[in-house]
């Protein structure tokens, strides 16, 4: 089969879900231009943004960051990048050096956070302890909190993530299925918070699925952290993804039409389900908090007092 | 006739079972998701429809990792 764009006989990709062939040039070409039209649509940059991206060294967040590049040659907006050290042994370091060679190559302010300067204690450590709530729980809200005060520090306007159509059908998906519709109210392309120390968060590869994001670094020769983590289980939303991905293959466009799905609802969402915080500060670190303590300042008193 | 696997930083050369053996067969073989690799068939990326050759190099990248 040929590339059903140019004709080129050597295609890398067959798209099941559009019956299109593509050769190496022409589907790099189709990933860069179609994470620039969601950019557009959605209206995901404006014009002298500083975007921090928070880059891991894996495929997705290394994809973001070489694709908002070329806004950045065009001088519309500015880039920086944040990596959280999570502090796992045998794991962590090859990202944090993949993401420090990219912001080297590209000439871009980075910098490297750790947990351990941060708060005093790593993941394997907090993974030692008899108590712990599990590692994704810790992760995610200790690695959220480094971000949106890394924004705050670098003067960044937007934080953009590498998340893919694949993770944002799972969450869908999830929450649908959990009837947590407070956390269907807060997914989408761009979520803004009513507290101003919150930066704004863009997803520009929410419409690329997670396959064809490996196919394009590897297309590309990108260098990117390719590796499982250690703390990795097999959660909710493994098996979520496990049973979408066996439907796609009969039903290939199923993560698209689940997608433009819920963007249809997203607004009806919001507008019935969409509760306000009151939004305080936290006793002991000042950052926003629903509650007398953050969730990572929560999750260090409990922590310490194992 | 034979080829050549590469997964995972070990080569092992494998047997072509019949004429129509394709990348898919082997990927289904080893009980992995299409899904979850790119192929490579003497370093140059390809879809994974490619019928192996004798004395082909096929490479499986792992690009999504579980969990």
């Amino acid at each position: 089969m040929d590339c059903t764009k140019c004709g080129n006989p050597h295609v890398i990709i067959k798209r099941e879900q559009s019956g299109q062939y593509l050769c190496k040039d022409c589907f790099i070409e189709s990933i860069e231009k179609k994470v620039i039209k969601t950019i557009r649509k959605e209206k995901l940059l404006d014009k002298g943004d500083k975007v921090l991206v928070a880059l891991s060294g894996g495929k997705d967040s290394v994809t973001a960051l070489e694709i908002l590049n070329s806004f950045r040659k065009m001088n519309i907006i500015d880039i920086c990048a944040v990596t959280v050290d999570e502090g796992i042994d045998n794991y962590r370091q090859d990202g944090v050096d993949i993401a420090i060679r990219h912001a080297q190559r590209l000439g871009i302010e980075h910098k490297v956070v750790s947990l351990k300067d941060t708060y005093g204690i790593t993941l394997d450590e907090i993974m030692e302890k008899p108590n712990h709530k599990g590692s994704c729980s810790y992760c995610g809200v200790f690695r959220r909190t480094i971000i949106n005060k890394a924004a705050r520090e670098m003067g960044a306007t937007k934080i953009a993530t590498g998340h893919n159509l694949d993770d944002e059908v799972q969450a869908i998906m999830m929450n649908y299925l959990e009837g947590n519709t407070d956390n269907l109210t807060k997914l989408g392309p761009k979520t803004e918070s009513k507290a101003e120390e919150f930066t704004v968060k863009i997803k520009p590869l929410r419409e690329i699925p997670e396959r064809e994001i490996g196919l394009y670094v590897v297309a590309k020769d990108l260098e990117v952290h390719f590796a499982s983590c250690p703390y990795a289980q097999q959660s909710f939303r493994g098996e979520i993804s496990d049973v979408i991905n066996q439907l796609c293959e009969s039903h290939p466009t199923l993560k698209y039409s689940t997608l433009r799905g819920y963007d249809k609802i997203r607004k009806a969402l919001k507008d019935d389900f969409k509760k306000k915080y009151d939004h305080g500060r936290c006793e002991k670190c000042g950052e926003p908090a629903a509650n007398r303590l953050c969730k990572a300042c929560s999750f260090l008193e409990e922590l310490a007092g194992d | 006739m034979t080829f050549t696997l590469k997964y995972k930083d070990t080569l092992e050369e494998k047997e072509i079972p019949n004429d129509n053996y394709s990348i898919k067969d082997l990927i289904n073989e080893l009980g992995l998701s299409a899904q979850t690799v790119v192929s490579k068939q003497n370093g140059e990326l390809v879809i994974e429809d490619t019928i192996i050759q004798d004395g082909d190099e096929i490479q499986l990248v792992q690009i999504i990792y579980g969990g």
